[in-house]
């Protein structure tokens, strides 16, 4: 038994389909686990691998750091990134606040108890909800026809798209995804603020400090993490999003998934080698967050004791 | 009821019995629907809990995960705003009350049960409130470390004369730390008095079943004026007042294990002849299980390797004082 | 408390205001498609598509195999790797975690690169619009079939069942699985949302799917696409709320999912 730990059943005796040594039992899991590598290694790692190498190629094949020059000298690449970057961080941060202080008010804020697992259900539809589907529902809400813009006129008068007023920019885009981001933020932050014990609260005062220290000096401090994480996790959510962006403005906006669908469905204005570089770009961004989500994480369940 | 300064006073009872509720009402957690708390003569019923000056130590520790031991033992003081040499001055002298110097920077996950418990003590020690309470602090500990923690902590109350009123279910614990005991059930008061009056004079049938192992039996009144009982047929007497009864009645009667003895090394006032059932032997006590016809009694005795025991199924006479017998409300 | 206590209520009422505005928004429009008058008159033209019925009975097809796939490559996988091989459990859940990092975009980038071209073609079938949906899923499925193994304590069941003289046979198909049945369902309808409302790898791999169907009528027809969203939406509701049935208990964690 020297290279299975000592959580593992002892599998000789007993019975086993028919007494196998135990070697051969351990291998019966790797056989178990083969095919689910396999698939990873096909469908996610030489995808990947084979993004990151092209996106050294040129045209004709050779190693060449042309397509990153590029991705970082022309403008309308640059004018993507600045605007994924700039929806993804204003859909983050406001869906985190957004998120925390319903989280807040459902879970500490003295609402009625019913409250909080109809929060929560509803966090879980809005939240997949995303994609096309919603992007009509904003146009049927903000757009030309829509029911805000006929109430509006209704009410003042003022026909608001006549004056150059448009929703198909990046605040306009902005609205739209708070709708999945912000039930993300309940959904994490409502258990995590569960985890702030009572007794904290009640040393706390016990000691002398008001609520408001209590939150100053120690839930807020326990909480970072898991708020720090969620929000990059809102960021990486963001910055990924094709479908919804697509429906809702097709081209007119400028992402940096937009302009990858565009690579893949065959528009001259980027070359293959600038789509790897792009999607490169890409990936090496959503590794950051995961990489600051799962420290985050860590630092998390070390005060969760 | 009241507590004296100085004194430690356990309030004892079974889950429910509201002990911890009634230690909530004195540290402003809980409201109480009617009734007063006064500290010193001053009312503080309707204080907010941040505004008492009592200590608290919880069942479940409560340290503030993300800060060190030292910013635990603090944080009273930062609050209200003290000088950060007088804060640190403050903190070593509470660590090296707790036999725990240096741990000033380890964090709370760093450290064992015990002495998570010992720096939540500290850290309500260290605004020097006029009352330390304490609720169930030894349940979530091995039973090892709970009984030299319980020393700990009684020392150091002694030591630094504090006032305290401690919360626990384990009656050992009441019985060895306390100046007095509260026994409640229910929301009420049982008795209240030293661990040796409670064990050894329970008032009411709670108390005494509760406290300690007991055997308690139905007996009828033969002759008040005699002090005589009839228990199952045979005759008893008692140190206690039966005038207030009438010959017929029927009281519980209580005699702890402890107080029986085999006729082989004592003749007393009463004797009972019984069957033997089951011996147990528990290390320093014996106890052995008796069958009186209808009831089921114990006894214990001290472990003696070099004294026979009768056998199961043997028919013996045990023995007892008249002072043994209690007769319970 | 009181003071805090209206600031919650103000937040929950803008919250529920900005949940069911687009959702109203949305229902109204849909409604509209005969003037000054309020008919399902949309609802009706949207039905009597052959179109809807061809694509969206494909997504319940892709939708079907998909939970097949992934249930074959996870529940074993968790199984083994939760009993046996502990020390690549890291390893696993990284790899499950590897559809956040690289987006249904750039995974269909990826995967028609590579395998778009000779000697491996597999973008004639429908392969590589399942294998995105799986790994779309991935996470989720595998921390369902996590939590529930975590929950049964798998190793203790097992152990008992071979005491008891079981095979493993046995011990799979009539301990584990049934104890795992709330998990595994809650995987499947999470799934079964997903791939329904998917639009990304369909659109870019070119299948038809009932995602790129609602976006095409999106852009030829007005009310029709509203009332499909409604549709969608429902659909979603339904889904989640079956979960929420069945995996009472299940963190709330798991339901994030889907296209964006």
């Amino acid at each position: 038994m020297s290279r299975t730990s000592g959580l593992e059943p002892r599998l000789s005796e007993g019975d086993a389909p028919p007494a196998r040594p135990q070697s051969k039992s351990f291998d019966w899991a790797w056989i178990g686990v083969t095919p689910f590598l396999i698939y990873a290694i096909m469908f996610l790692f030489l995808p990947s691998a084979s993004i990151f190498v092209r996106s050294f190629q040129g045209p004709d094949g050779g190693f060449t750091l042309q397509n990153f020059a590029t991705l970082f000298s022309r403008t309308d690449i640059i004018n993507a990134y600045k605007t994924s970057i700039g929806i993804s961080v204003l859909t983050s941060v406001g869906g985190a606040v957004f998120g925390f202080l319903l989280a807040y008010a459902v879970v500490l804020g003295g609402l009625p108890r019913f409250l909080r697992p109809a929060l929560l259900t509803f966090s879980g539809v809005a939240s997949n909800f995303a994609g096309v589907p919603l992007a009509f529902a904003f146009i049927a809400t903000m757009g030309n026809a829509g029911l805000v813009t006929r109430l509006i006129e209704s009410w003042t008068g003022i026909d608001i798209h006549a004056s150059g007023f448009t929703i198909y920019n990046m605040w306009g885009l902005s609205i739209v995804y708070m709708y999945f981001q912000f039930p993300l933020m309940v959904l994490i932050m409502a258990p995590a603020l569960d985890g702030l014990r009572s007794e904290w609260r009640e040393a706390c005062e016990n000691l002398g400090g008001t609520y408001s220290q209590f939150w100053r000096y120690i839930a807020f401090p326990i909480l970072m993490p898991s708020i720090l994480g969620t929000t990059i996790l809102l960021f990486g959510n963001a910055f990924g999003a094709y479908a919804t962006a697509y429906a809702f403005s097709g081209s007119f906006i400028n992402l940096v998934t937009i302009l990858i669908g565009a690579v893949i469905q065959g528009d001259v204005l980027y070359d293959p080698g600038l789509g790897n570089a792009l999607a490169l770009g890409m990936i090496f961004i959503m590794l950051l967050c995961m990489l600051g989500y799962a420290w985050s994480q860590r630092r998390a369940a070390r005060w969760a004791k | 009821m009241q507590v004296e300064r100085g004194e430690l006073v356990s309030f004892l009872g079974p889950s429910g019995c509201g002990k911890t509720t009634t230690l909530r009402v004195v540290a402003g957690f809980e409201k109480p629907t009617t009734g007063q708390v006064r500290i010193n003569e001053e009312d503080i019923t309707n204080n907010p809990p941040n505004q008492r000056n009592v200590g608290m130590v919880f069942q479940a520790y409560a340290l503030f995960p993300n800060m060190t031991v030292a910013e635990n033992i603090g944080f009273g003081m930062k609050v209200a705003k003290k000088q950060a040499n007088e804060m640190s001055a403050r903190v070593d002298e509470m660590l090296d009350l707790i036999h725990m110097p240096g741990f000033g920077d380890r964090y709370p996950y760093q450290l064992s049960g015990g002495q998570q418990q010992r720096v939540a003590l500290a850290r309500a020690l260290a605004l020097s409130p006029e009352v330390l309470l304490l609720d169930e602090p030894l349940s979530a500990l091995d039973a090892k470390i709970r009984v030299s923690l319980r020393q700990e902590i009684r020392s150091i109350q002694r030591e630094l004369g504090i006032t305290a009123i401690y919360v626990t279910h384990d009656q050992e614990e009441a019985l060895s730390l306390s100046d007095r005991v509260v026994v409640m059930n229910l929301g009420k008061i049982e008795q209240v008095g030293t661990p040796f009056q409670i064990y050894n004079f329970p008032e009411t049938e709670f108390v005494a079943q509760f406290v300690g192992v007991l055997n308690a039996v139905q007996a009828e009144v033969v002759d008040p004026g005699s002090n005589r009982l009839k228990l199952d047929g045979q005759q008893v007497q008692t140190a206690q007042d039966l005038s207030k009864w009438r010959a017929g009645e029927k009281v519980v009667v209580a005699i702890r294990p402890e107080r029986f003895s085999f006729v082989s090394e004592q003749v007393k006032a009463n004797l009972l002849e019984c069957r033997i059932e089951n011996i147990t032997f528990l290390g320093s006590i014996v106890r052995v299980q008796v069958r009186i016809n209808d009831y089921t009694m114990y006894m214990d005795t001290f472990n003696n390797p070099y004294l026979e025991l009768p056998k199961i199924g043997d028919m013996v006479k045990i023995t007892c004082s008249r002072e043994a017998v209690l007769i319970l409300k | 408390m009181k003071q805090s206590r209206i600031w919650s209520w103000i937040i929950l009422i803008i919250g529920i205001f900005y949940f069911f505005l687009p959702l109203f928004s949305v229902f109204e429009f849909s409604m509209r498609m005969v003037k000054d008058k309020y008919t399902f008159q949309a609802y009706i033209v949207a039905f009597s598509d052959k179109a809807f019925y061809e694509n969206f009975g494909f997504s319940m097809l892709w939708a079907i195999l998909t939970i097949i796939v992934s249930l074959a490559l996870i529940v074993p996988t968790a199984y083994w790797v939760h009993l046996r091989l502990r020390r690549i459990k890291p390893l696993i859940e990284l790899i499950t975690l590897m559809p956040f990092v690289v987006p249904a975009v750039v995974l269909s980038f990826g995967l028609i690169r590579l395998y778009g071209k000779p000697p491996l073609v597999l973008t004639s079938s429908p392969l590589l619009l399942i294998v995105g949906y799986v790994t779309l899923s991935m996470p989720y499925m595998y921390r369902a079939v996590d939590t529930g193994l975590r929950a049964i304590d798998v190793g203790t069941l097992t152990e008992a069942a071979q005491s008891l003289g079981a095979g493993w046979a046995t011990i799979l198909f009539r301990v584990i699985f049934p104890n795992l049945r709330v998990a595994i369902l809650s995987g499947v309808f999470l799934t079964f949302a997903i791939v329904m409302g998917e639009f990304t790898f369909a659109s870019l791999l070119v299948w038809p799917a009932f995602g790129p169907y609602m976006e095409e009528i999106g852009a030829m027809r007005a009310y029709t696409p509203q009332a499909l969203s409604v549709v969608s939406f429902a659909l979603t509701w339904i889904s989640i709320g079956l979960l929420q049935r069945i995996g009472r208990g299940a963190p709330g964690q798991g339901q994030i999912a889907g296209t964006r």
